[in-house]
């Protein structure tokens, strides 16, 4: 386990990103941000939640209650259209930022 | 199905604050037990697990409280967004509704317009008369006016007006008030030679200004020192209306001098836009001692400051919040009744009882409240009944909309849509239909409005009638509009039974009339003939004001005035313009007749003791008004010489003195005798004899039956040949010469000096005015709710004989006539109205008792009026039921049949 702290508005991206491939839900969304990070990231589960609510109360992403693969009833989330164009324009601005830190972190 | 609003949200997701509570524990579940199982598939042990996955989810309980606050949130917006769109898709829907049926749906909205217009109009005349006190006003509820009530002889006698001094002395003497105020408003003409014009100006003390929240536009207001009885500053603030016209709004007006009357004053001040004071809308505001002793001549200024017996100014004063009404009222009454002492003994002033009477500072809330006034209460009335009738016509068509569409709702109902959705959707169409109808009405009472605010507010310039209050009161009257025309026919169309209509099929049930279309139409008709024997009432009224013997003949005549504003001419040249003017006069083309006169019948009247040898004390038989004529006065005014002669141009100067007596005066003088020849003294024994040598026909104002005067007439030359006026009989209608007269005599006036035309007709019209404004809009407001009647008398019978489509079909091939079949539908209709008839006149004989004082000899149960109204109503329903009645002879017996 890392120690990385998560930058303010990162997990929204990394939320959209998850849901972007396919609609499932939170436990489904925790898993694979710890697949893809390798655990890089420290990201509480309750974090995580909140954060899907609030996407969800944006509109950005909607929820529907559906039925699990071990059949049991658990809350699936998809990403909306809106959803898809703030996903589209947060990662355009990541990749600035990013690029401007490493600019500045590892010069030419 | 998107066409059916309610029906497709029944497959949402619902938001429930309950839902919310129930769900918010799953979720966190549901992530929990997959983690435990996950990490003990990767060889933890259970409890190690457990752990594991607590830990990382954090704090548990934080976590639920957040996504619960953010949930709710949601679900509120949820149901917000929800109940938006359903509203407007029930209006899109609504709209949609009543684009494919355009002649509908401008019925309704014309309808509606008209009882909501009509009301809003008269709520704007009654809110300036009785409702709104001044604007600016500081302390509305406790600033009052005051009123004087004394009795003489038995009768009592309240008037506002007093003279300076009685102000001063009630001022003084009473304790319960923070202030008082004199003010008068008065025509005064303002600027100089041909712009001179009479305008509207206030003089006040300088103690009216506290009375208000204002502060000046620009400058300053004035103070006491320049408003003191011995000595003040010609000063004038300008109302902003008259600063806008006339200055253009420009700053540097202060400093300018403007002539108003006699006095030069120089401006200090602009008030604050929307300032009128306490009455009317002056164009200034000037001290009342200055103005004062300008109006009254320079002669009467002692007199005006310390005599009692000028009556003119009235009286506003600020209570203490401490003192009650009556308190104020029985202090200022002690103050009024020492003040009198200074005049008469105690026993006379005891025994005309005086009180001051704390009246409301809204004129006519007040003891002296206006025949117009009450009239407008009384339209009030009955703009309020015409938009009953408006809306229980609306609420007929649209309730047989809603039967006839019976057959979509059933299938609406039996999708699951639930009652209170159809209702709300019902009742939004009615809401769409008013507030179209609003604006309708709002056009309606602009334009309506301008023609009522000319009537009952003739002194009001320029005020705008449509405001925020109308504004208000309109949405009120909207609402309840809508609740009224909506709410019956949706109640009636949702009801449960309607279900049945689905499966009985196509066909209307046979012989189903609606009680409640018939109970509304019941209703509207009895209206109806309220209004219509209102109207009757009035228009009787008016026409016997009209048609009573005046014993002149105002319609083509002017009066002319010399407003000679300081210029001062001696006598002999002063006499000479008096002659001049009336020659030139004379000689105008479209100018019949001309001739001098001293006083104005009704308005100006002089009063002088007469004395006549063998009658004991003539002053005791009643008031004798005199006027002073020249030759030509009774042509001119068409008032008919009975006997002898008139005044002619032999009664010049030095000329025995001669006197032309009404029918009245010479009857109540000398009855059973002849009146030519006797002998009349003017003021007191000791004056020689004016000889009758004519009796004239009596004049009388339009209403007041006490009016028969006791006029004579005697020659201005051997009065007061510098004195009076002039009346100008036209050839034709004599408003239209009034401008051509006054440029072609002003040309004689000498310096500042004008003459000011106005027709006769104008100056008498406020003594008829009540019952025109009566006999007009009752008639206007009567005729509407007929027409309405019409509509939904012929609605109802159409709606009738398209359900007995089928029941006409079967009589018809039976054999029936033509004329049985007419008969069958005209009986109907005429029988409704007949209850109608006979409910409304109950209502009429009962509620016309109280509009009897605003009537003229007129009784409230006039039987005449009634059987036109009756007859009347009679005739409109049955030619409403004439097309629908023809309509039925006209159904085919086998498409009638087939249909089934």
């Amino acid at each position: 386990m890392s120690d990385l702290e998560l930058v303010q508005g990162t997990l929204d991206l990394l939320i959209l990103k998850t849901l972007a491939w396919s609609p499932t839900h939170g436990y489904g969304v925790a898993q694979w941000i710890r697949e893809r990070t390798r655990d890089d990231l420290q990201i509480e589960d309750g974090a995580l939640y909140t954060a899907l609510h609030r996407l969800e109360r944006r509109a950005l992403i909607e929820a529907e209650w559906g039925v699990s693969d071990n059949n049991r009833k658990a809350k699936y989330y998809r990403l909306t259209a809106d959803g898809r164009k703030q996903l589209r324009a947060q990662t355009e601005r990541w990749a600035r930022y990013t690029r401007a830190v490493s600019a500045v972190l590892q010069p030419a | 199905m998107r066409d059916l609003p309610g029906v497709r949200r029944l497959f949402h997701h619902e938001a429930s604050p309950r839902r919310v509570e129930q769900e918010i524990d799953d979720e966190p579940r549901f992530h929990f037990d997959m983690t435990v199982a996950d990490l003990i598939a990767r060889g933890r042990t259970p409890d190690d697990a457990r752990a594991e996955a607590a830990r990382r989810f954090g704090d548990y309980g934080g976590t639920r409280q957040m996504l619960r606050e953010i949930d709710r949130g949601r679900a509120t917006q949820v149901r917000r967004a929800t109940w938006i769109s359903g509203v407007w898709q029930d209006a899109r829907y609504a709209l949609r509704g009543l684009r494919t049926r355009p002649g509908f749906a401008a019925i309704i909205i014309l309808t509606l317009g008209l009882g909501i217009g009509a009301n809003a109009a008269m709520f704007g005349i009654v809110d300036r008369l009785l409702l709104r006190p001044p604007s600016f006003l500081a302390h509305p509820e406790r600033t009052h006016r005051l009123h004087m009530r004394r009795s003489f002889d038995g009768e009592l006698s309240t008037t506002a007006n007093t003279s300076y001094r009685r102000y001063l002395e009630i001022a003084r003497q009473t304790t319960s008030f923070e202030r008082m105020a004199a003010f008068f408003v008065t025509d005064f003409a303002i600027g100089r030679g041909d712009d001179a014009r009479e305008r509207k100006v206030a003089l006040v003390s300088a103690s009216y200004w506290p009375f208000f929240d204002i502060r000046p536009a620009h400058g300053r207001l004035f103070g006491p020192s320049e408003d003191d009885p011995a000595g003040g500053v010609p000063v004038a603030v300008l109302s902003h209306g008259y600063w806008q016209t006339q200055f253009g709004g420009a700053a540097d007006v202060l400093g300018k001098t403007l002539q108003i009357g006699s006095v030069a004053y120089s401006i200090i001040g602009v008030a604050p836009e929307g300032f009128t004071g306490t009455d009317l809308s002056p164009v200034a505001f000037v001290p009342i001692t200055i103005a004062g002793v300008d109006m009254w001549g320079d002669g009467a200024r002692e007199r005006l400051f310390s005599s009692y017996d000028m009556g003119w100014l009235e009286i506003i004063a600020l209570r203490k919040p401490t003192v009650t009404v009556e308190q104020a009222s029985v202090d200022a009454s002690n103050a009024f009744r020492s003040s009198l002492l200074q005049q008469a003994t105690e026993a006379q002033v005891r025994a005309s009882q005086p009180t001051v009477i704390v009246g409301s500072i809204i004129r006519e809330r007040g003891p002296q409240q206006g025949q117009s006034s009450k009239v407008a209460v009384w339209l009030v009335g009955v703009a309020a009944i015409v938009l009953l009738v408006a809306c229980a016509n609306v609420a007929n068509l649209l309730l047989a909309r809603a039967l006839r569409r019976r057959r979509e709702i059933a299938v609406r109902v039996a999708l699951g849509v639930r009652r209170g959705r159809l209702v709300s959707q019902l009742l939004t169409e009615s809401v769409v239909l008013a507030a179209l109808g609003a604006l309708a009405g709002l056009a309606i009472a602009r334009w309506g409005g301008r023609l009522l605010g000319a009537a009952f507010l003739p002194d009001a310039e320029g005020l705008p009638l449509v405001d925020s209050r109308v504004l208000g009161f309109t949405l009120l009257a909207t609402v309840l509009a809508s609740v009224f025309t909506g709410l019956v026919p949706a109640l009636q169309a949702s009801r449960p039974e309607i279900l049945e209509a689905l499966k009985a099929g196509g066909r209307e049930g046979g012989l189903h009339r609606s009680r409640t279309r018939t109970a509304l139409l019941l209703f509207q008709c009895a209206l109806s003939v309220v209004l219509l024997v209102g109207a009757g009432l009035f228009v009787r009224s008016l026409h016997n004001v009209q048609s009573l013997e005046l014993g002149y003949d105002a319609d083509r005549v002017l009066y002319v005035s010399t407003e000679m504003r300081g210029v001062r001419l001696p006598s002999e040249q002063m006499t000479a313009l008096k002659r001049q003017l009336h020659e030139r006069a004379r000689a105008l083309p479209g100018v019949e007749s001309a001739a001098r006169t001293m006083g104005v019948p009704f308005w100006q009247t002089i009063q002088l003791d007469i004395v006549v040898p063998g009658v004991d004390s003539a002053g005791r038989l009643g008031d004798f008004i005199l006027n002073a004529v020249s030759p030509g006065y009774f042509e001119t005014m068409g008032t008919r010489i009975i006997r002898g002669r008139a005044i002619t141009e032999e009664d010049r100067a030095g000329a025995p003195r001669a006197m032309v007596v009404s029918e009245a005066m010479a009857g109540k003088l000398w009855p059973n005798q002849d009146a030519i020849g006797k002998c009349v003294k003017l003021n007191s024994d000791t004056m020689p004899c004016t000889t009758v040598v004519g009796i004239a026909q009596g004049i009388r104002r339009g209403s007041f039956e006490r009016d028969d005067m006791l006029q004579y007439y005697i020659a201005i030359e051997q009065y007061s040949p510098r004195a009076g006026g002039l009346f100008v009989r036209t050839r034709d209608e004599a408003a239209s010469n009034t401008e051509n007269v006054r440029r072609e005599l002003q040309v004689l006036m000498p310096g500042l000096a004008y003459v000011n035309v106005r027709p006769l007709a104008q100056i008498l019209e406020p003594t008829i005015r009540s019952w025109r404004l009566g006999a007009n809009l009752f008639a206007l407001f009567g005729g509407l709710a007929l027409l309405l009647a019409a509509i939904g008398l012929y609605g109802v019978l159409s709606h009738d004989v398209a359900q007995r489509t089928h029941e006409m079909g079967v009589r018809i091939a039976l054999g029936a006539q033509m004329k049985e079949i007419l008969q069958l539908v005209m009986e109907r209709g005429v029988l409704l109205t007949g209850i109608a008839i006979a409910v409304g006149t109950v209502i009429a004989i009962a509620g016309s008792k109280f509009v009897a004082p605003l009537l003229f000899h007129v009784s409230p149960h006039d039987p005449a009026t009634y059987a036109v109204v009756i007859v009347s109503l009679l005739v409109v329903s049955i030619a409403a039921s004439t097309i629908p009645a023809l309509r039925a002879t006209r159904v085919d017996p086998n498409e009638a049949l087939r249909a089934d």
